[in-house]
């Protein structure tokens, strides 16, 4: 009886087991269906941009193309270089396109197709957010967040961060020499104008002097939203969509726009991809101003074309990057120095972080 | 009797005998094909990069490698910080195992669920939630100031918080590991001891601990070479101080797109964690694990040559100083409080046991228990304490597609992963437990290194071949869950091979010879002998399996360009701007399914052997 029963129970487990890889394997192996003609995948950053770009990119622009093409947005690597190379390199389009950051761009040569936008709504953004493989799509901006219940005289410029003895608080600054090699320099004196070609050896000179009073180190754009909301620290450097994450929230938060540092992020097109064409219209739909305020509505970054802000609420507008105010006090990021100097630059900074 | 006469008929009189070597290896083969497919094959065409620049042969990138001394101190950063959590690991998660292995079955069972914990929380989830608990106005700093201990905050995030993440992560690793080889042990052979004059500290040193050291050996070596592998932990919660060298490989991967380099960084990780390998093998006696000289195994195991024989003879010296130790000790207690007959005999390291036991559960439950009231938060942060209480980030999980999609695929993956891992992997542990084949060492080391490879040089490698593969055969594995399955099921073998070999040790080969002589042919004996009495083992393995594939990000991240989402993923992505408390409530979810499947496996179990 005992074996009998034994045997019996194992039938059971097997059955169980056939039973839970059978209905298992089709949601595993079962291929996208498309249902347009065309259909275009575009890599986005994710999480927020997904619902931002889904109702005001992707959404208006498969209705006016309806039947023709659609255009899906897929959320990659937060900087997807290697991503894009190895598409490229093995012809493997799972991207047709993607939204890069001017940096990322830069590592890319070779590796992103024309453009050739000409006589589109590319025409209309401005000359320093594009390039012939590149079209601006969003500006964001890393500003001081600072609590305004801990920070009683909040800083007004970097040399503010900077001088721990008249504005006290707690600070963090990011782990990584991008921004933070540009706020040193401005810290110490360095007009905006003149922060490129960075002089490094002065960077860390001033890096050295406010390294004991940096608690934290962050890494994690998460991780420096969650310390502003839980007051780990009184304030920070960041970019400017998650610092508005934590005013949002209604936590006692607020930015200091003045030398904001600013990056762009934009459309490119994977080398080679067999829609480009459709990619191409798709760039040019996304170029529209009314497009990026459609976008501009969920999330707080700049839209990269001046028109766009005919079609953007006053009180919204206030909190993009690409605002006429804030863009005079800013410090747009040259890509051009770093694709040539951030070997070094990473290499440096670490052996600074690690001497003791 | 006539059934016994029968089967001899058909099968004859076996007698075991050693097979030759080229034979006993065949179980081998699948396994290393799968991983010269997959691993070798992928990654050493990536890592050949690293001897080139621009196309032609040069040594640039191993030069580079010392002429400053940042990737020097930083693997050696990541040698103390992953030395550290073992040691920290193996010694909290011991006397928690041993509780575990010698509590009633019912109790082990639901205390597992607990150990288990960590695993359901996603990695990302956990991380942030230690951010918050050790945070300054975090619970942990507002209690000690609150009952008076402290004036000021302690500040958690340096060495402490690294070791308080980490730990956290890998000792349900190190405990299960411990446990199921706990679980091969006979009960009756303290005892044993006992009535030959043992006292209880002779009889758990002398006896319990070496039998039950391949599971300590094999934790250890578990933890260690995962710990190898973590960045964004010990990075977030050391304050950014902490500088691990997985870091700097994915930031030339990923910023500098210098493949070259990080292949040599990765080499340099890949060297130096083979040579601690073998130093460790020799020394401590990874043969406690793959079982050479079983003959003259000596207390504290060691494998052969001189090393190993020193270190054999100083471990055994210092097991009975430490078995003499506990002894006097115990001696001096009596003296103090006596033995009497009426008054039941509650020995004090049982009590130190449970009190251990106990502490280091709630430190494994601690964040799961601070998640599962934040995703009730009305706010939108992780926060203690939360604010209001509601279901809105249920409700946005629940109606959202692509959190559903995402939770049916990153099981389904995890299972068919596991099981195929498990299927190639077993029969490679049973080789080399069992056979004294030659080079095992180097077999070891072979199997072990998808562990030690980053995982972003792995995806980039796997991308590539993947993409060669699909051109050729039209299989479609980029961006499809076979590739991801293939790819997780690879990760996964180090796991089973080290679980199930640990579980080997011990067992008493013997039994499987009365099972053949009393006529069962192998794969009876197989089924109805070895693998019930490895039961504990195998479920490790098969758990260790599922849960390197439910965590995994890079490699979904790579391998599926975005298109097949998995729950680590979409927290991820989720978590762009800030980590909101739906990813606490969908920990919450998973904590709860899980937890429900394991309860109703072991209710049929139950039902099952009852009828």
């Amino acid at each position: 009886m005992r074996i009998k029963s034994a045997v019996s129970r194992r039938s059971i487990l097997k059955g169980a087991g056939a039973g839970a890889a059978a209905v298992a394997f089709p949601t595993v192996l079962v291929p996208r269906k498309t249902r347009a003609a065309v259909q275009i995948t575009v890599r986005d950053p994710g999480g927020p941009f997904e619902k931002a770009f889904g109702e005001g990119l992707y959404k208006p622009f498969n209705e006016k193309y309806k039947g023709q093409c659609e255009v899906v947005g897929v959320a990659g690597k937060h900087e997807p270089t290697s991503q894009v190379k190895a598409m490229v390199d093995t012809k493997t389009y799972t991207w047709d396109a993607a939204l890069l950051s001017m940096a990322a761009h830069d590592a890319l040569p070779g590796y992103l197709e024309p453009l050739e936008l000409k006589g589109t709504a590319y025409d209309e953004i401005k000359a320093e957010y594009k390039t012939p493989t590149f079209s601006g799509n969003d500006v964001y901006c890393a500003v001081i967040g600072y609590r305004t219940d801990k920070v009683k005289k909040p800083p007004k410029s970097w040399t503010d961060f900077w001088n721990v003895k008249d504005f006290p608080g707690r600070r963090s600054l990011r782990k990584y020499p991008f921004d933070t090699i540009e706020e040193a320099l401005m810290a110490d004196g360095v007009p905006t104008n003149k922060v490129y070609p960075c002089d490094f050896d002065r960077a860390f000179k001033s890096l050295d002097k406010i390294k004991k009073d940096v608690a934290i180190w962050w890494d994690q754009g998460a991780q420096a939203s969650q310390m502003l909301k839980t007051n780990e620290v009184d304030m920070l450097p960041c970019w400017n969509g998650r610092i508005q994450a934590v005013i949002d929230e209604g936590a006692p938060v607020a930015m200091e726009w003045n030398q904001n540092i600013a990056g762009v992020e934009g459309w490119t097109i994977l080398k080679g991809t067999p829609r480009a064409d459709w990619v191409r219209k798709f760039i040019a739909f996304a170029a529209e101003p009314k497009t990026q305020a459609g976008w501009v509505a969920h999330l707080t970054y700049g839209p990269t074309n001046p028109n766009a802000f005919k079609f953007i609420k006053p009180e919204r507008a206030k909190l993009v990057g690409t605002f006429p105010e804030y863009q005079e006090k800013a410090l747009l990021i040259d890509n051009a120095f770093w694709g040539k100097e951030k070997d070094k630059a990473i290499d440096q900074f670490n052996a600074w972080m690690l001497k003791g | 009797m006539t059934t016994v006469n029968q089967m001899r008929a058909i099968h004859g009189d076996k007698v075991y005998k050693a097979r030759p070597n080229w034979h006993a290896g065949l179980p081998l083969i699948p396994v290393f094909v799968f991983l010269a497919l997959l691993f070798f094959f992928p990654v050493i065409q990536l890592l050949t990069l690293s001897v080139q620049t621009k196309g032609e042969l040069s040594g640039v990138h191993y030069m580079r490698l010392f002429e400053s001394d940042v990737y020097i101190r930083s693997l050696l950063i990541t040698l103390k910080v992953s030395f550290y959590t073992t040691l920290i690991c193996v010694i909290a998660a011991y006397p928690l195992a041993y509780m575990l292995a010698t509590a009633s079955g019912q109790t082990r069972n639901s205390l597992i669920l607990w150990v288990l914990m960590p695993f359901w929380t996603s990695f990302l989830v956990r991380t942030f939630a230690w951010l918050v608990l050790l945070g300054r106005n975090g619970p942990i700093n507002k209690w000690l100031q609150g009952l008076g201990l402290l004036e000021n905050p302690l500040e958690f995030f340096n060495m402490v918080g690294t070791m308080i993440g980490m730990v956290h992560a890998l000792m349900p690793l190190a405990v299960m590991t411990m446990l199921s080889v706990m679980e091969t042990i006979d009960a009756n052979l303290p005892k044993a001891a006992a009535t030959l004059g043992a006292r209880g500290g002779q009889a758990f040193w002398r006896i319990y601990f070496p039998l039950s050291l391949p599971g300590l050996a094999a934790g250890g070596l578990l933890v260690f070479i995962t710990a190898l592998g973590f960045f964004i932990t010990p990075t977030i919660l050391g304050g950014g101080r902490i500088m691990m060298i997985a870091q700097l490989i994915i930031e030339q991967v990923e910023q500098l797109l210098n493949w070259g380099f990080a292949g040599a960084i990765a080499l340099l990780l890949l060297l130096t964690a083979l040579v601690i390998f073998y130093l460790y093998d020799r020394l401590l006696g990874m043969s406690t694990l793959s079982g050479s000289g079983s003959a003259d195994r000596s207390a504290a195991g060691g494998g052969g040559g001189m090393i190993g024989r020193g270190g054999a003879y100083v471990g055994g010296i210092f097991i009975n100083v430490i078995g003499w130790i506990c002894d006097r000790f115990g001696e001096l207690v009596e003296v103090v409080r006596p033995i009497r007959p009426d008054r039941p005999r509650k020995t004090m390291s049982r009590t130190i046991m449970w009190i251990t036991g106990i502490t280091m559960l709630v430190f494994l439950s601690a964040p799961s228990f601070f998640v599962i009231p934040v995703s009730f938060t009305e706010g939108g942060f992780l926060e203690w304490p939360p604010e209001g209480f509601g279901t809105r980030w249920y409700d946005l999980v629940f109606d959202s597609p692509t959190w559903r999609a995402a939770g049916i695929r990153s099981f389904s993956v995890g299972v068919i992963s596991a099981l195929l891992a498990m299927a190639i992997s077993v029969p490679a542990a049973f080789v080399l437990t069992r056979h004294k084949l030659k080079g095992r060492t180097i077999y070891m080391s072979l199997l072990l290194s998808p562990l030690i490879i980053p995982r972003i040089l792995i995806a980039v490698a796997l991308f590539y071949s993947y993409a060669y593969v699909d051109k050729f055969l039209r299989i479609g594995l980029i961006g499809s869950s076979l590739g991801l399955v293939l790819g997780h099921a690879m990760l996964a073998v180090p796991y089973v091979v080290v679980t199930v070999m640990a579980v080997l040790k011990n067992y008493d080969y013997r039994l499987d010879q009365a099972a053949w002589s009393l006529g069962a042919n192998k794969a009876r004996t197989l089924w109805h002998i070895t693998f019930p009495l490895i039961r504990a083992g195998l479920l490790a393995a098969f758990l260790f399996a599922f849960v390197t594939s439910f965590d995994e990000l890079t490699i979904a991240l790579f391998v599926s360009g975005g298109l097949a989402t998995t729950l680590p993923k979409q927290m991820w992505d989720d978590a762009l701007l800030k980590v909101s408390p739906g990813l606490a409530a969908a920990s919450t979810l998973i904590l709860i399914f899980v937890t429900s499947m394991i309860f109703l496996a072991e209710f049929l179990r139950r039902k099952a052997s009852k009828s």
